[in-house]
């Protein structure tokens, strides 16, 4: 039985690393692309199933929540965690689109993928084994989700979106975002209440964690090396 | 190495040493191949190992087309109500230029059939009331591409067309029956 869990173990271990590739993808392109670009006017329902859609296919902001409430049991908890997340990253949108906050978005993709380090070193008891301190859990994922929501803003900005009904069309698109952040954490939950009866939840946690880490690394890798490789203008 | 103990909580070089395998995972995916796939970057070989240099080609802003470039001016008189279809006939993701002008509004509907399929896979990209639109255009299936214009005013008026693509040919769909124009190209 042993032997079976350690290969699953292994088996997720490559699983989220690959996961995490696809996350490279994370602009909005094609036919939404044309549609943000063309819409003049406030659009309420369009704007909430983007945000929507941008979180659920969003790997780089799912792995940094499973890293969140990979040791939150209690809903209340989740809650509590993932309001902060959700105040942060809604902070940032806003301003970040309103006030035209210009940040590079490589760089800021990259800590987003640094976030997701973070958790996963916090998540095998990195900061307290190693520096002997642990940092404010609460107030790192309110910060983090600062980030996350420039990273969400960046996407948005690269369009020339129409003065017209902007500010309808971004608090929609944040709706959107909360919307889907529920449903995927809703999904995420589940399938860790169900792994969590299982007693290799616990011992597998360490290399869980691990693999999320690794996942972490790519996603910061790539986007560093797409600002390295980003043409010159 | 040392064992990973289920049995006691993960001492701090454990914890270390995975990072650090955990950075050096993701170093060697990204170095073997994200950088050939993504930045056509190959420094340790395995792009071409893996045959991954090819995903990591740059798109070129030259592209090819598969038909001769051709040019087209075209007039139509249209009296009160009357209406008109203009159509090129282009190969899949073969491109032009176009502008039209006319001396009054019309209502124009830039659509395209697919070859092969009926009106019922007509696919429409942009409709309005106007007197003039300019654009370039990228044909996103092989079929015909151009616009239907009808005049829903009192009077007659006169509407040109001036185009440059890589189309092969032109049909005109009038008062119920159509007929096909050869047309110019640039070079012999």
């Amino acid at each position: 039985m042993r032997g079976i869990s350690t290969i699953g173990a292994k088996a997720l271990m490559l699983a989220v690393s690959l996961f995490s590739l696809q996350a490279f993808g994370h602009t909005i392109e094609g036919g939404d692309a044309s549609f943000v670009e063309a819409i003049d006017g406030p659009a309420i329902g369009p704007f909430i199933y983007l945000g929507a859609k941008h979180m659920v296919t969003g790997y780089d902001h799912l792995l940094f929540l499973l890293g969140v409430i990979f040791f939150l049991y209690r809903p209340k908890h989740v809650v509590q965690y993932v309001t902060l997340f959700a105040i942060g990253h809604s902070i940032t949108l806003l301003l970040g689109v309103l006030a035209n906050l210009q940040v590079n978005a490589y760089f800021i993709d990259a800590i987003i993928g640094l976030s997701v380090v973070y958790k996963a070193f916090e998540n095998i008891d990195g900061f307290k084994r190693v520096f002997g301190f642990q940092p404010n859990t609460k107030v790192a994922v309110f910060v983090f989700g600062l980030f996350h929501g420039l990273g969400l803003a960046t996407k948005l900005q690269e369009f020339d979106l129409s003065e017209n009904g902007l500010v309808t069309n971004i608090i929609s698109f944040n709706i959107g975002v909360e919307i889907g952040q529920i449903l995927a954490l809703s999904a995420v939950f589940l399938i860790l209440s169900v792994w969590r009866k299982s007693s290799s939840y616990i011992r597998h946690s360490f290399i869980t964690n691990t693999a999320l880490m690794t996942g972490g690394f790519l996603l910061a890798g790539f986007q560093f090396s797409a600002y390295l490789f980003q043409p010159p203008f | 190495m040392a064992e990973i103990d289920n049995n006691s909580p993960p001492s701090s070089k454990n914890i270390l040493i995975a990072s650090a395998i955990s950075f050096v995972v993701a170093l060697l995916v990204l170095f073997s191949f994200i950088l050939p796939a993504e930045f056509g970057s190959d420094p340790l070989g395995t792009g071409e190992l893996f045959g991954l240099n090819v995903l990591g080609l740059e798109e070129n802003p030259f592209e090819e087309q598969l038909n001769i470039h051709k040019t087209d001016t075209v007039e139509f008189i249209l009296g009160p109500f009357e209406s008109v279809e203009y159509k090129y006939l282009l190969d899949m993701d073969s491109s032009m230029l176009f502008s039209w002008v006319a001396d009054g509004d019309l209502y124009y509907d830039m659509h395209a059939e697919p070859a092969g399929l009926g009106e019922e896979y007509a696919e429409s990209f942009e409709q309005g009331n106007g007197d003039s639109r300019m654009g370039s255009f990228h044909a996103p299936f092989t079929g015909i591409h151009g616009w239907f214009w009808e005049n829903r005013s009192l009077s007659t008026i006169t509407l040109q067309l001036y185009s440059s693509g890589f189309y092969v040919n032109s049909t005109v769909f009038r008062d119920g029956g159509s007929y096909e124009r050869e047309l110019q190209t640039v070079i012999d």
